[in-house]
């Protein structure tokens, strides 16, 4: 029999503010917001739980809620970042935000990526289109002095069907120049004044053929995307146990209960949205 | 098995075996107690499940929206399926040519509620004759007057034959008296505006929002309904009052000249709310004004959907009759 | 402990208990009986061998609920405040009790508990009313319930004729009936032998043996195709269900209100994504959900069977749908396709 301990309603959002707001895509389709605490309390909590791959619900008061990945490493400052891609009501609301506004967030929903299970590895991170933003996230975090020897080799494959697509581009830009990791960018089709990968994820990851050897590899993008390159990564000699994805599905909640975003037995709000191939491979094509 | 049930299943054996059609829409044998299923036949061998009496309560032109207008269909039709499907021609949903309607004078449909009502639910068989429903129960057989049975909208009905069927199985049967349903509806118009409105209120605000009555519509066959859409939400969500009124005024004058009066939204109701008074109401506003009936042909437009140079424009120019 | 309760003194007993209780209790609304407050003028529909209409759920999960307002303005936020009375549900359905312990496990279990459902189930007592005579839509003794199953009860009562016989099963109602005169061996041995009567009257339509396992073995076969064809894609069969929870929320803009509406996995947009991407973009996606959600992914979340057998989607369904037939012929699918090669 159920008592009645005073639990807080779990799906209050926390009140954040819009600290900065600027478009990353040159047809203005992409957006990224970075938010602040407006409550201390807030922010201990969030960053106590904070796992990048981790998704949060961000609420436009009178349009709904939205799940959006969190783009931004703990490290970065006291805000959270995300990119909106303009979709549905209420993206086209977050797109309207202007520094100062006010909205509402719930998480860090979902488990995130098995950092801990990565430990001495190599991290091969493959990533397109706006689906890049939790990856960059994983970079970001894995790019600190403190966490970089946590890992091995650091290799980041990031897709967009065009230059102007490219999110991130500055800092992306400076990776460059690091020692510490390899990064290749890749566009759909030609464009002038653009000197690296040209072509779709999956034949760009065959070309680098990043090796297996104590590796993990990380897919995050569109499904066409995710398709084709896990099989890619597969034929690569990677085990399915060593393959991570993060999924998408319609949420509410983000909590397990609205019952929506199952995958046969699985919630990705709440068991995922990052599975390994081994684990989908066990679970009904219901996506 | 009735003789009728027998003709539908030779007529649709032969559709189907001579290469007619390419689906037979019809009735199956029930799983559940006085509750025939919409089957879909594609193979002669199946039609040993087919069924036909007056326990069928699904109006099956609802089904016709799913198919691509390509689709060569054999359907079961009776007095309101077939101006369902007439209404769904005019409005470009099926393409008269590729369909082969099997019609089927009718003499109403039950009301499987009231029958449990009496019965109880422990139905070990029935058997729908003319004038008597014979039920089998597990402690006695009932033999019920049918036309007690039967569901409101078939009391009531004007039209039971087919109007346009490829063939039609069985006698016609006389015209139903047309006083009926208008006289419902003129008794709903002689209540003060107090009393319609509690009235109205009474029956939307048991509504749970499953929206049965939409889905069990031949005519509503919208790819997005307006409840659905939320770029801008057009109602109330939930089933607050605000919520459930918007639904049934709207659906209700949704079907303003396109509602056959064929009632499978009330048989489909969980909650048991009356809406034919709406629909009716709006049916009998459509014939007093413009003389237009839903369905009793493929080729009308409803006056709302069409547009003619002397149309009426009271409307118009503070709502004097042009 | 056992009692009778004459039935001639049910309505006073109610009466008194409604000093302090707010009562809640099976009364018709036309054709169909809904759990609705007892006040002096109430008249009980005990005797109707159907259960509620509406499920027992909505005493605890309401269809439409507001969880929280805010001032698009000011950004103020604030969150509604559970409601919490003590009540009693009078004449519950074995099947329906079940059913509120099976969505505990959704509400009351694990991370994020619902304050909501919590503060409603800690302070509502359960007194139930076992079926004599089952329906013969009814399938309880099929799903790990039965017509006197005590699961999620506080007390059961089994109709004697004149008289209720009275079994509570926890301290916490044991005062309500203490002023009764205990029951005697001999009238529990005619309780027993009721239900005993019941349950058999109900013989099993499926085992559950394996047919998770079965059902898991034939998610992307064309029997789905097969048994959803006639389905209209109403939410009928969900939202009566007891055990069903899904749950949309939604912003009522005008109102400055978000509200929990249930939801239901038999609408198309219910799955619908913004990119207009459906991953269940027809009916038989969206009845393979509806039917291994209860008859599968249950038992992987509960560890138990998520259908209580109380047939409400067999009785309502508009186009004669029935779930028994339907999990028969899944499960029996792979047997026969096997079979046919």
């Amino acid at each position: 029999m159920p008592t009645n301990p005073s639990v807080p309603n779990p799906y209050l959002p926390t009140p954040m503010r819009v600290l900065r707001a600027y478009f990353e895509s040159t047809d203005r389709t992409l957006k990224t917001l970075e938010l602040s605490f407006e409550n201390l309390a807030d922010k201990i909590a969030f960053f106590k739980k904070f796992n990048p791959g981790q998704f949060c619900q961000l609420s436009v008061f009178g349009k709904g809620e939205s799940p959006l990945g969190v783009a931004s490493a703990a490290w970065e400052g006291d805000f959270v970042r995300f990119t909106v891609q303009r979709m549905g009501s209420v993206t086209k609301a977050l797109h309207e935000l202007k520094p100062g506004d006010t909205l509402g967030m719930r998480g860090p929903l979902g488990n995130g990526f098995p950092l801990a299970d990565w430990k001495g590895k190599n991290l091969v991170i493959i990533g397109g289109g706006c689906a890049f933003s939790t990856l960059y996230a994983l970079t970001k975090h894995v790019q600190h002095p403190q966490n970089r020897p946590d890992f091995g080799q650091l290799t980041v494959i990031y897709g967009a069907r065009s230059s102007g697509l490219c999110m991130y581009k500055h800092d992306i830009q400076s990776w460059y120049q690091r020692d510490d990791m390899e990064i290749h960018q890749a566009i759909d089709v030609p464009e002038e004044n653009w000197d690296h990968h040209v072509g779709y994820v999956p034949d760009v990851v065959r070309q680098i053929a990043p090796s297996p050897d104590n590796a993990v590899a990380i897919v995050c993008g569109p499904p066409i995307m995710t398709k084709f390159t896990l099989p890619a990564l597969v034929s690569l000699g990677f085990p399915p146990e060593a393959i991570f994805t993060s999924l998408e599905k319609r949420m509410k909640c983000g909590l397990g209960k609205c019952g929506r975003c199952n995958i046969g037995s699985k919630y990705i709000c709440k068991d995922g949205p990052v599975f390994s191939l081994a684990e989908l491979n066990a679970l009904p094509a219901d996506i | 098995m009735s003789e009728l049930e027998q003709k539908i299943r030779s007529e649709a054996e032969r559709l189907l075996k001579e290469g007619l059609v390419d689906v037979v829409i019809a009735f199956r044998k029930e799983d559940a107690p006085l509750r025939p299923q919409p089957a879909f036949f594609t193979h002669p061998e199946d039609l040993e499940n087919l069924t036909y009496n007056g326990l069928c309560a699904n109006n099956l032109a609802n089904y016709l929206t799913r198919y691509p207008r390509e689709t060569r269909i054999g359907m079961l039709v009776r007095g309101c399926e077939n101006r369902s499907v007439n209404a769904l021609i005019v409005e470009k949903q099926h393409s008269r040519e590729n369909l082969y309607l099997i019609g089927i004078p009718c003499t109403g449909i039950i009301d499987w509620r009231k029958v449990i009502a009496l019965t109880g639910e422990d139905i070990l068989g029935y058997e729908d004759t003319d004038s008597t429903l014979i039920v089998r129960a597990r402690h006695q057989t009932f033999r019920l007057p049918r036309q007690e049975l039967l569901h409101p909208s078939c009391q009531r009905c004007v039209h039971p034959n087919p109007l346009s069927a490829d063939i039609l199985l069985g006698e016609a049967l006389p015209e139903g008296d047309p006083t009926l349903i208008r006289a419902r509806v003129e008794s709903f118009e002689a209540l003060s505006r107090e009393e319609r409105t509690a009235f109205f209120r009474q029956e939307a605000e048991r509504c749970i929002r499953c929206y049965a009555c939409r889905e069990a519509c031949p005519m509503c066959y919208c790819e997005e309904c307006f409840v659905d859409h939320n770029t801008p939400r057009w109602t109330e969500s939930g089933t607050t009052p605000a919520g459930t009124h918007a639904w049934h005024i709207i659906r209700a004058f949704h079907q303003t000249g396109r509602c056959t009066s064929c009632g499978a939204c009330e048989r489909a109701c969980p909650m048991d709310i009356q809406m034919t008074y709406l629909t009716d109401k709006l049916g009998k506003d459509m014939w007093d004004y413009y003389q237009f009936a839903a369905g009793m042909d493929d080729k009308t437009q409803p006056p709302f959907a069409a547009f003619t140079m002397d149309d009426k424009k009271h409307f118009q120019a503070g709502g004097k009759l042009s | 402990m056992k009692y009778l309760l004459p039935k001639n003194e049910l309505y006073s007993r109610l009466a008194r208990w409604s000093a302090e209780y707010s009562i809640l209790a099976p009364q018709k609304v036309g054709e169909y009986s809904e759990f609705l407050p007892f006040t002096a003028q109430s008249e009980l529909c005990l005797q109707e061998p159907h259960n509620t209409r509406y499920p027992a759920k909505a005493l605890f999960f309401p269809q439409s609920e507001t969880i929280l307002k805010y001032n698009r303005i000011s950004g103020q936020l604030e969150s509604a405040a559970p409601e919490s009375q003590k009540r009693i549900v009078f004449g519950i359905r074995p099947c329906d009790a079940k059913a509120v312990t099976l969505l505990d496990t959704v509400f009351a279990e694990g991370d994020n508990q619902d304050p909501f459902w919590l503060a409603r189930r800690a302070e509502t007592f359960l007194i139930g009313l076992g079926c004599h005579e089952p329906c013969a839509t009814c399938f309880c003794t099929s799903t790990e319930s039965g017509p006197f199953h005590t699961e999620g009860l506080d007390a059961l009562l089994t109709d004697l004729g004149e008289v209720f016989f009275v079994e509570t099963l926890s301290e916490r109602v044991e005062a309500l009936f203490s002023e009764l005169s205990p029951a005697e061996a001999a009238q529990q041995e005619i309780a027993l032998a009721v239900q005993a009567a019941a349950e058999k009257s109900l013989p099993k339509v499926f085992e559950l043996d394996g047919i998770k396992e079965k059902l898991d073995r034939v998610f992307d076969k064309e029997i789905w195709a097969e048994l959803s064809q006639s389905c209209l894609g109403c939410g009928i069969c969900t939202f009566l269900c007891p055990t069903c929870f899904c749950f949309d929320l939604v912003d009522e803009a005008q109102r400055g209100t978000r509200v929990r509406n249930w939801d239901t996995c038999m609408y198309r947009v219910y799955s619908l994504e913004a990119s207009a991407h459906n991953p269940r973009p027809t009916r038989r996606e969206r009845t393979r959900q509806r039917l291994m959600h209860k008859y599968s992914y249950w038992w992987e979340h509960a560890g138990k069977l998520g259908c209580t057998g109380c047939g409400r989607c067999v009785r309502y369904c508009p186009v004669g749908l029935d779930i028994r037939a339907m999990i028969k012929k899944a499960s029996a699918y792979e047997s026969e396709a096997q079979h046919a090669n």
